[in-house]
């Protein structure tokens, strides 16, 4: 019923804004446009802008990540534009917002595409949005979707490019690290979706392949409002480490829970870091897991373009995380530019196939490379452990970890 | 008995006088009022932002705790002379309003927030151990207090002669307005008070969950359905109701899945309704 009406709100909002604003504002733009070309000097040889579209959530339960995609979007664009754009021409960003409801995503999506005919589009946060606007781009829209965010995994969809990490980037280190400190029993706990229980079903196999065992797995609904039941269980199991990937809310209370318990193991999963600690709150304190950047990653260049960001975008100073995938947006265009420049051509086919053996030197983190056939990154990933305070401190580099997807499933 | 069973009953408590602190506010609104409160669960979130702002901002989450029910209630009080008042005569208008109501609430929460969610820490963070199980205070504390308020409003509606009173005008508002009480403000109170038990029971729940704007919609199912088993025009039935669905869903919840666990209740719920559709204690008619 909410979602129902939810649309209806959206759907009386669209005609709203139909009746005669439209050509008003066409009319304005127009007689704008007339006196600017009176008025200056436009050089003729300037070659038109390249418009690049940005698909996130500004609205809605994820507008907190939208709101740092968007600055990062903008700062990394700024940033290209300023060292002369990509092959001679200036980069526009096209923002669109996907109000973390896949059926808007689809519609501006879309828009981006076949209105704006954007040369590219970056984007998504929840893989919901991902599986709702990769066909409207990439197959049908026959232009270039980059997904820039740590998933699930298995997205291998032609002109699709991943640019975060894969789950056995942060999944392997991650339980790895767990079993050689002697954790040999493992309970896992996710939310009911696709992610937690991809992400799981990864935790189980290294779990199982290093000589540990489950002793217990357990998914609960999303809406869940109290975790009563699941830390009960949790701690009857006696484990000595919980992989958990229940999602917000869910996580502070979960967490919080389980400690006050008397849980005596680690606790260990995928979506801890500076971005999320201080929503979880101080039951942060010791969470472990593999993220591609934490900000204390001691690399120069990484160190001075995250101050640059803070220092441009104070609006979004803070919001330069991993989990809200800011590495990924960053890397993602200026993947994108490298490609366009090697195929010397904005054309689809051309850069797609270019894309393939594309590597940076400068990019937040580290140095990334295409892995040739996956569609993915071999990325500089770290583990981290977080503090009561939010922040993130790193346990270890541990250096480039290629991607198991696609052609190189393992 | 092991810690794990101790921990078990200690759930199907804390669980069950969870959702009868939710319910006692809807028990009034909905259960004897009989408006189809839809934002009974934004009345519970209001309650919840003002603890939640509180602890923030003095540093102390008693304050919000007592504050609570004020603002609520005022907020109620405000609502019915406002709204809720032109739909008694039309049940169906007053879901669609209250609904409307609650969007904009949980909506305009949202978009304030410059968080998915913020947690809340209890005024009491202690555990104590029993049996080996540790066991957080602050569910104990959220027991003790829904047991006393749930006797103390019932003893007030039953015993007193205000209580006595707020049950003429709902039941019999034609006769109560011709003996000279103004049931315009029986009406208007009756709602406030609700609203502020709502808003009370956010304040106190907001700790054991955390603040985000579907915190009252998420739990506002639940609370139907405990009012819609317990039945409709008396304040005890939705108690019970409360208890017939949160010990099952306890109990089941510590054996199979949660979300297993979650549509066996409301699969339950529904084959109850269809032997007893008047609630637990009503007589059919």
């Amino acid at each position: 019923m909410y979602k129902s009406l939810q649309k209806m709100e959206r759907k009386m909002n669209k005609n709203i804004f139909k009746k005669g604003s439209t050509r008003r504002n066409t009319a304005i733009v127009a007689s704008a446009v007339a006196m600017l070309g009176a008025l200056t000097f436009a050089p003729a040889e300037a070659a038109p802008t390249v418009k690049v579209g940005v698909l996130t959530d500004m609205t809605g339960a994820f507008g907190i990540v939208g709101k740092s995609n968007k600055a990062v979007a903008q700062f990394t664009i700024d940033e290209i534009n300023k060292s002369g754009g990509v092959l001679g021409r200036k980069l526009q960003m096209v923002l669109a917002d996907s109000a973390t409801d896949p059926a808007v995503a689809t519609q501006v999506a879309s828009k981006l595409v076949n209105q704006d005919k954007v040369a590219v589009v970056v984007g998504g946060v929840a893989s919901f949005t991902r599986v709702a606007v990769r066909d409207v781009i990439a197959k049908r829209g026959k232009t270039l979707y980059i997904w820039p965010a740590s998933y699930e995994g298995n997205e291998c969809s032609n002109n699709v490019w991943n640019t975060g990490s894969a789950p056995n980037q942060q999944v392997d280190p991650t339980v790895k690290y767990l079993l050689s400190q002697g954790k040999k029993t493992f309970f896992l706990a996710g939310s009911d979706y696709l992610y937690p229980r991809n992400i799981l079903a990864r935790v189980r196999q290294v779990v199982l392949a290093g000589g540990g065992s489950i002793v217990g797995e357990e998914y609960v609904p999303l809406d869940m409002t109290d975790p009563s039941n699941l830390v009960s269980k949790v701690l009857a199991s006696k484990a000595d480490a919980l992989f958990e990937v229940v999602v917000l809310p869910g996580t502070g209370p979960f967490i919080k829970g389980v400690v006050d318990g008397g849980f005596k193991g680690k606790i260990a999963g995928t979506l801890f870091d500076e971005g999320i600690n201080p929503i979880i709150g101080k039951q942060a304190d010791g969470l472990i897991g593999v993220q591609d950047f934490y900000l204390p990653v001691d690399d120069a260049f990484t160190k001075s373009t995250v101050a640059k960001f803070n220092k441009q975008h104070p609006e979004a100073a803070g919001l330069f995380s991993a989990t809200f995938n800011a590495p990924a947006w960053y890397r993602s265009i200026y993947l994108w530019k490298a490609a366009v420049e090697k195929a010397k051509s904005f054309d689809t086919a051309k850069v797609n196939k270019a894309m393939d053996s594309i590597s940076l030197k400068n990019s937040i983190g580290g140095p990334v490379s295409f892995a040739p056939g996956t569609k993915h990154l071999n990325l500089p990933m770290y583990l981290g452990k977080s503090n009561a305070d939010g922040s993130n401190t790193i346990v270890k580099s541990l250096g480039k970890i290629a991607p198991y997807e696609c052609a190189k499933k393992q | 008995m092991s810690p794990t069973t101790i921990r078990g009953i200690f759930d199907v408590l804390s669980l069950s006088s969870v959702l009868i602190l939710l319910v006692i506010g809807m028990a009034i609104i909905v259960g004897m009022m009989k408006v189809f409160n839809m934002c009974q669960g934004e009345l519970v979130l209001l309650g919840a932002v003002t603890a939640f702002l509180c602890g923030k901002y003095l540093g102390n989450l008693w304050i919000g705790i007592i504050l609570a029910p004020i603002v609520v209630g005022l907020f109620g009080l405000l609502l019915e002379r406002t709204i809720i008042h032109r739909f008694y005569v039309n049940p169906q208008g007053a879901l669609l309003a209250t609904f409307a109501i609650g969007l904009i609430m949980r909506e305009s929460l949202r978009t304030r927030m410059s968080t998915q969610s913020s947690p809340v820490d209890a005024p009491i963070q202690s555990s104590i151990n029993i049996g080996g199980a540790s066991l957080p205070v602050w569910r104990i504390v959220i027991m003790v207090v829904t047991l006393l308020l749930a006797l103390a409003i019932g003893l007030i509606l039953l015993k007193t002669n205000l209580g006595m009173k707020v049950r003429a005008t709902l039941d019999n508002p034609d006769l109560v307005s011709v003996s000279g009480i103004s049931t315009k403000w029986m009406y208007a109170g009756t709602y406030a008070v609700g609203s502020a038990l709502s808003g009370f029971a956010g304040a106190m729940i907001v700790p054991l969950q955390t603040l985000y704007p579907n915190l009252g919609y998420d739990n506002l199912i639940l609370m139907f359905i405990a009012v819609m088993i317990g039945g409709l025009g008396q304040f005890a039935g939705p108690l019970a109701g409360a208890a017939v669905i949160a010990v099952p869903g306890a109990i089941l919840g510590q054996f199979i899945s949660p979300v297993t666990g979650q549509i066996l209740v409301v699969f339950l719920a529904i084959i109850f309704m269809r032997f007893r559709p008047v609630g637990i204690f009503q007589r059919g008619r």
